[in-house]
């Protein structure tokens, strides 16, 4: 049943009948407790990505990934990366795949793609708050690209890190969306630094938001969070 | 801005609200020599607040709950609604059209576009009723622009966007209501007893609902030039244009948007969301997450616990919707029953927050738990098996493989 299904996503395609993809889904419910065949199953679907099959078929196959897959199917969807049509099914998997081989595949494509891709693997990067990506994302706030820059503010503002913070923190943009994005991203940083007790570093950030004459709602949580530092 | 989005905008989005009034008041097609004239529109009337303390609205997603919405909120005296959006053109024409109509003139904006329309600073509140892959996308983006927002239920499409939302309007101290309506107003005779103690100590409560959402591979077909497609898909995965794809009926079972994964949970997250809102509400733990969703197998029918002992079954056999077991014989004392401010139902109230800053009926925290409970039992469902729930740590405890289904990767360029 799995093998017919497995061949037929060599001609899967929109339009194409479910049962093939019902099939694997039964495939992976009765694998559950079953170490060798999630792992043969693995395999035979990361092979399916390394193939000529349709679009379609390799985002079936990326939507499985994401909830069996391991580092074993890393390498086959870090290969999708940077191709327009795969980019985000290949993330779909590798942003909830928590194998640390999954993150560093996503880290490692940061200089291969741009525009909207580059959006993507930021984004799921930031999904991830992964931590080790900081230093690679503190300077793409000032990228050219607004829509990169806007990504990255929002990214270093779940994760939170000292690194990520002080790149938010002294970040200059002149694009709307861009500052609009490094604000929430400061704010999110200084949230996190007070439940965690660090009140100076918290006040720092508040501060520098509050030199920078914020709208009145921003105005506000500064003025919240100030008050928290403060210990009122 | 996607590509193939178009920029509708006859003003600027960053116009401010006096701009806006000058504008409304003085009428678009007013000649620049013309005596300044200010208008009953702007000043007000008895019955009318002056446009200075009216609430500026504008409603993103138009179709379907949308034009409900927007009827609600433009009949009201204590709003001016001056701007639409819709990625459907036909949608977006007929949006505007009643908005002039009731204003007798051709101020309302349309924009294609949301991102423009979040720009607008003159713009204090929102509504959104777009597809559910879009709403946490859209009430983030709100909070950021500092804009208050009523949201469509189903709130969220996954389980990771509801804290995220929360935060979104906590962090700007943002006035952000779900949508259901039914929740107060359709299950009283559930409600009532449960809360002036007749029925004694609540034990559970039995929510019928369904279908779950299902995988969706329909053939491409020619797209029209009245939709702009790659916006309506957004953050959810590319797939070609089909009408059953995108259609907004209320259908559950196949040809809408909301029999599909990518964009709804099916009739667990959208009935869902009116079921188990009056349930929690019903058997008040609408301030709370399950801690535990047990399957049983056997029977195929869920039970969420929740922290404290109360249950909600779901689909249990042989059990009727919003059926309430309680302590029968007991009698203990009645609680004072949370209610609408303001008049006018869902809408009068997160209007009336708006100018209050209280929390609205449907505060977004209450729709989050609430829609929790669907994708909780989905998750449950698809696994067939039972999980635990860690509320305070949105994380089912060493279950790697659940974890999984906490969120998903939204298609570039959106992020949350």
């Amino acid at each position: 049943m799995l093998d017919q299904a497995l061949e037929a996503l060599k001609t899967y395609d929109w339009g194409s009948d479910l049962a093939p993809v019902k099939a694997i889904d039964e495939a992976i419910l009765s694998s559950a407790d079953d170490g060798a065949a999630r792992s043969e199953l693995e395999k035979a679907l990361a092979a399916v990505l390394d193939s000529d099959a349709s679009r379609d078929a390799k985002d079936v196959v990326c939507r499985r990934l994401m909830q069996i897959g391991t580092a074993a199917c890393v390498p086959a969807l870090a290969k999708c990366l940077t191709d327009e049509n795969l980019s985000h099914m290949a993330r779909y998997a590798l942003e909830r795949i928590q194998a640390p081989e999954a993150a560093k595949s996503l880290r490692d494509a940061l200089d291969s793609v741009s525009g909207n891709l580059k959006v993507g693997v930021i984004g799921s990067l930031g999904a991830r708050k992964d931590a080790d990506s900081a230093a690679q994302l503190a300077p793409l706030l000032g990228d050219s690209d607004t829509k990169v820059a806007r990504a990255a503010a929002i990214a270093l503002g779940d994760i939170q890190t000292v690194t990520a913070a002080k790149a938010l923190g002294t970040a200059k943009p002149s694009d709307e969306s861009v500052k609009i994005a490094a604000v929430d991203g400061s704010l999110a940083c200084a949230e996190a630094m007070l439940a965690e007790g660090n009140k100076g570093e918290a006040m720092k950030l508040y501060k520098g938001l509050l030199a920078n004459s914020p709208a009145k709602h921003v105005k506000l949580a500064v003025t919240r969070g100030m008050l928290a530092c403060a210990g009122k | 801005m996607g590509n193939n989005s178009k920029s509708l905008r006859n003003s600027s989005p960053h116009s401010s609200r006096r701009e806006f009034i000058k504008k409304t008041s003085l009428g678009a097609g007013a000649a620049i020599s013309a005596p300044y004239v200010i208008t009953s529109n702007a000043l007000g009337a008895d019955d009318v607040p002056p446009a200075s303390d009216r609430i500026v609205m504008g409603g993103v997603g138009i179709g379907n709950m949308g034009r409900g919405d927007q009827g609600a909120f433009l009949g009201r005296k204590d709003v001016q609604y001056v701007a639409v959006c819709d990625v459907r053109t036909n949608a977006r024409e007929e949006a505007k059209r009643k908005v002039d109509d009731k204003y007798q003139n051709t101020d309302c904006t349309e924009y294609n576009d949301f991102r423009e329309l979040m720009g607008r600073t003159d713009i204090d509140a929102i509504h959104v009723a777009t597809p559910d892959h879009w709403h946490a996308l859209m009430v983030i983006e709100a909070c950021r622009n500092g804009k208050d927002v009523y949201c469509q239920k189903p709130e969220t499409r996954t389980l990771a966007e509801g804290p995220a939302m929360v935060q979104a309007a906590r962090r700007y101290s943002r006035v952000v209501s779900g949508g259901s309506q039914r929740v107060l107003q359709d299950y009283r005779k559930t409600v009532e007893p449960c809360w002036n103690g007749e029925l004694g100590t609540i034990k559970s409560i039995n929510v019928n609902v369904g279908p779950l959402s299902q995988d969706c591979n329909l053939p491409a077909e020619t797209q029209p030039d009245t939709i702009d497609w790659d916006l309506w898909l957004g953050p959810a995965p590319w797939a070609p244009y089909n009408k059953a794809r995108c259609d907004g009926n209320f259908g559950t079972s196949g040809g809408s948007w909301r029999s599909y994964i990518d964009y709804s949970g099916g009739g667990m997250t959208d009935w869902g969301a009116h079921h188990f809102g009056g349930a929690t509400f019903a058997i008040d733990v609408r301030e709370l997450q399950p801690e535990e969703v047990v399957y049983h197998e056997d029977e195929n029918y869920l039970t969420f616990r929740y922290p404290g002992g109360k249950e909600l079954t779901h689909n249990k056999p042989n059990t009727g919707n919003m059926v309430v077991v309680g302590t029968p014989g007991e009698k203990i004392d009645a609680k004072p029953l949370p209610s609408y401010k303001g008049t006018g139902g869902i809408y009068g109230d997160f209007i009336e927050c708006v100018k209050t800053r209280e929390k609205p009926f449907r505060d977004i925290e209450f729709g989050i738990n609430t829609v929790a409970v669907s994708h909780l039992g989905i998750i449950a469902y698809q696994l067939k098996r039972s999980l635990k729930w860690d509320a305070a740590a949105q994380q089912f405890p060493d279950d790697a493989e659940a974890n999984r289904f906490l969120d998903r990767a939204r298609r570039e360029p959106w992020t949350l």
